[in-house]
């Protein structure tokens, strides 16, 4: 039903979406957000390069900001997150420049493409809507987004849940993963730089041992709910999908202190031309009504305005997410070559 | 006969621009960094053992079914022609993503049946997939051979003592070895080359690889190693311009009636074949249809697929033909249509990464619906000029002297007899060079202008995405298309050795 106001809400502006007044006070009460019904209309054409979203999600909102603005053209490209920021560093190497927007899944992208200087700088305003820990320099974050271990507690029954991610291989449990997934690839790049590439080839190497693959991280949850493993590798929202359309799922998250498995990542977006349009479209997307959408469907942490973040995980300030630059994990390469170098992908 | 024709001039620009995507990755590696490190190694590994496995595997599923289906009187024999032969026309990512989706723990069949099977994945499950896609080759080549056959050695053999198996395997097989080795080498070439296959089942080769690079965008590195995998894709190809098929002069055909009870051990033995290859990626299809609805699929996609590949058959069409008539002419002329050949050699991944650095040098190109146009007619022409090759030598060259003769210029000659006669073949090329670039994916997805998303790419983000339902419409129409092709192919020239034993028929 919630998918369905937002959709009207977005499109038709007909009906007033019911906005949250309660918070949880995650983020200072004072940050201020904007209503799709206070925007502009939306004219011209842009170009949005957009690094593999949460699949039909993302697409609705891009959809929903479609069809309420007749009068836009939105060109989308679409790609892995890495890729294109990549795409868009050899594009600007040889002076050739099609998109307008970059919208990806993982901090480290933009910030690669931020660092190269072909971001530019977003209107005062534009930032007043986070609070100061997001508050970046020429890209805004979308939504977050957190690295959690789901586990069967039935299967999980009083054995010990590891307290740091570089135990798990050491842990008396069945573990599910998907090494091919993004996600997992630059929560491994987190490993990489806090911990070094050696402790984390061993890390791999051990997991592989004991770990079963899957596709992606649904399918992760999915098994440890089935009890196929004791615990998983998964971001917080494919938990918390499973549960809403399951609610007495057999599934809890669990958390680690202070490392890269409960590495805190943002998806973000940039503006590649100084283009009011393009400013605009990016208003859209920090809107109430797109980030109510964000955590009430995709359960991603709203992370614009004041809009209360889904229900079932901890308030960002009571987990310890490792302190690391997001913009160091676009480095993937020596990732890949770790993860490759361990047999595991 | 100093000057050259004007085809010539035509024909040579064509097989430069062949040559060009060749030269564009050699200087690019030039600046790579690495020649070859060792996870090269595992990925040259890789591809070769995908190529034997799936080589071998074909012959050892083709040979038996080519003589079950040239010798032994089964009822529909036809019908289990053409059925086994279909996987030939259908790509075979179609099959890698259903059986990546139908398998496995959580896979659609655990799902429905409750029954765990095994997970298609890696180096098994891409063997498997490519096996099943790739037999008919052996299976088609085996049986050309195999029906030329003179049947009175094994009659002889038979009579002496020797056993029924013996006798084929000592008699008959030895002298159907070369097309057996064609079938196999296509089926080598053919997994060398494919791209969606490795990539759903997770198995670093080659083409696998070079995407990954791409995405990366390490051009030089992706480069070097597309250089690499042309030089394996050289040397199958030098391998299958030396095997000759064997022509014995025609006798006795070899037949075999089998009684009620072997007539059904051997169909039941078929029907795994077909329930794999042609029955599970349509019943996977049909049920994500029926379960997911038609979701976002909008029909944009299928137009962009037919528009570009549309472009592309109109343009191959056009620019064969000077090819043709410039073959016709002399042996320079045959040396450029032979050029032009390469580009079938080139994989759909090869032909994107070169093109894309071509588009980032020449920014009016890049990301533009021509580029991609271009890469479908450098890796699709020679499919046009087969067709119009057959087309010419069935050609009774008579008329064209009897032309010459009557004072006709050679190119009037060309335009009133031999135009008019090879036009069957060009519209046949064209048809060819359309379906399949309805169906190719590497190339698409690296060059296709944004926002342009055909059945194939739409295919592979639903996948990488993870919603698979979503996959049912653009899998169906890719199914569709492919039976078009088959029943073009089976109509077509080349494949009349599919029509059921004409010598059996003719006695």
């Amino acid at each position: 039903m919630q998918r369905r106001t937002f959709l009207q809400t977005l499109s038709l502006a007909s009906l007033a979406g019911t906005i949250p007044s309660i918070s949880f006070n995650t983020f200072a009460n004072t940050l201020s957000g904007e209503s799709v019904k206070d925007l502009p209309p939306l004219q011209g054409e842009l170009t949005l390069y957009l690094g593999r979203g949460e699949g039909g999600l993302y697409e609705d909102v891009l959809n929903a900001i479609k069809k309420r603005n007749p009068e836009f053209t939105l060109k989308i490209r679409r790609g892995p997150t890495a890729a294109l920021a990549n795409m868009l560093l050899a594009e600007a190497k040889a002076g050739v420049s099609r998109a307008d927007l970059f919208w990806a899944v993982d901090s480290g992208a933009i910030g690669q493409v931020a660092n190269a200087g072909l971001a530019k700088p977003l209107p005062a305003e534009i930032m007043q809507q986070f609070s100061p820990e997001f508050r970046f320099n020429n890209w805004a974050p979308v939504s977050g987004r957190i690295r959690t271990l789901p586990y069967n507690p039935s299967k999980v029954g009083n054995k010990q849940l590891p307290k740091s991610i570089m135990e798990l291989p050491n842990c008396d449990l069945s573990i599910a993963w998907a090494p091919a997934y993004a996600s997992f690839q630059s929560f491994v790049t987190a490993m990489r730089l806090i911990e070094g590439e050696e402790a984390t080839l061993q890390w791999l190497t051990a997991m592989k041992r004991k770990a079963r693959k899957y596709a992606g991280e649904l399918g992760v949850v999915m098994a440890v709910e089935r009890g196929e493993a004791d615990i998983g590798l998964a971001n917080h929202y494919y938990t918390l999908r499973l549960k809403a359309g399951k609610p007495d799922a057999n599934l809890q998250l669990a958390f680690t202190n202070n490392d890269a498995g409960c590495l805190v990542n943002a998806s973000g977006v940039i503006s590649l031309t100084e283009n009011k349009t393009a400013v605009d479209f990016i208003r859209y997307l920090l809107t109430t009504e797109v980030q109510t959408y964000l955590a009430n469907e995709a359960y991603e942490i709203p992370l614009a305005g004041n809009v209360v973040p889904p229900r079932g995980i901890p308030a960002l300030d009571k987990i310890s997410p490792p302190q690391i630059d997001l913009t160091k994990l676009a480095d993937l390469r020596p990732t890949l070559s770790l993860i490759r170098k361990a047999g595991v992908l | 006969m100093n000057t050259w024709p004007k085809s010539y001039i035509v024909a040579a620009l064509i097989a430069a621009t062949a040559l060009f995507p060749v030269g564009v990755l050699l200087s690019l590696a030039a600046d790579s960094t690495q020649v070859f490190d060792a996870y090269n190694i595992q990925v040259l590994v890789n591809t070769v053992l995908l190529m034997l496995i799936t080589a071998c595997g074909a012959v050892l599923l083709g040979v038996p079914l080519a003589i079950l289906l040239t010798y032994v009187q089964i009822p529909w024999k036809k019908f289990w022609l053409v059925l086994l032969a279909a996987p030939l026309a259908m790509p075979s990512y179609l099959g890698a993503f259903t059986f990546y989706a139908a398998f496995g723990y959580s896979g659609e069949i655990s799902q429905l049946t409750g029954i765990e099977t095994p997970t298609f994945e890696g180096l098994f499950g891409a063997s498997v997939i490519m096996i099943l896609y790739t037999y008919p080759f052996v299976l088609l080549s085996t049986r050309a051979a195999l029906s030329s056959l003179d049947a009175s050695q094994v009659y002889a053999a038979r009579t002496l003592g020797m056993s029924l198996f013996k006798s084929l395997w000592h008699i008959a097989l030895p002298r159907v070895a070369n097309g057996i080795a064609a079938g196999a080498l296509l089926a080598s070439l053919y997994a060398l080359s494919d791209f969606g296959t490795p990539a759903f089942m997770g198995l670093d080769t080659f083409t696998r690889v070079i995407y990954v690079e791409y995405n990366a965008f390490g051009l030089s590195q992706a480069a070097m190693l597309s250089l690499q995998l042309l030089v394996i894709v050289a040397l199958v190809l030098y391998l299958e311009s030396r095997v000759k098929g064997s022509q014995e002069p025609p006798g006795r055909h070899l037949l075999f009636w089998p009684n009620k009870k072997q007539t059904l051990l051997m169909i039941t033995a078929i029907i795994p074949v077909i329930l794999l290859a042609i029955v599970l990626p349509i019943g996977i299809f049909s049920l994500w249809l029926w379960r997911d609805g038609l979701g976002n699929f909008e029909l944009a996609y299928a137009w962009h697929s037919a528009q570009a590949s549309m472009l592309a058959a109109a343009a191959a069409m056009i620019i064969a033909l000077p090819l043709a008539h410039a073959s016709l002419r002399g042996k320079a002329g045959r040396l450029m249509e032979r050029i032009v050949f390469v580009g079938f050699g080139i994989p759909g991944i090869v032909m994107g990464t070169a093109l894309v650095y071509v588009g980032l040098q020449l920014p009016f190109l890049y990301q533009t619906l021509g580029l991609l146009v271009v890469a479908y007619l450098l890796r699709f022409l020679p499919l046009a000029i087969g067709s119009i090759r057959t087309a010419t030598e069935n050609l009774d060259t008579t008329t064209v002297n009897a032309a010459r003769i009557l004072g006709a210029s050679p190119n009037e000659a060309f335009r009133r007899i031999t135009l008019p006669l090879t036009m069957r073949g060009v519209i046949a090329g064209g048809a060819l060079v359309f379906l399949e670039a309805m169906r190719e994916l590497p190339a698409t997805l690296l060059l296709g202008p944004t926002g342009y998303e055909t059945l194939a790419t739409y295919l592979w983000r639903v996948y990488e995405a993870g919603y698979f339902g979503l996959a049912a419409i653009p899998g169906l129409l890719l199914i569709f298309i492919s039976a078009l092709g088959l029943i073009l192919m089976l109509t077509g020239e080349r494949f009349n050795d599919l029509e059921l034993n004409k010598e059996s028929k003719a006695r």
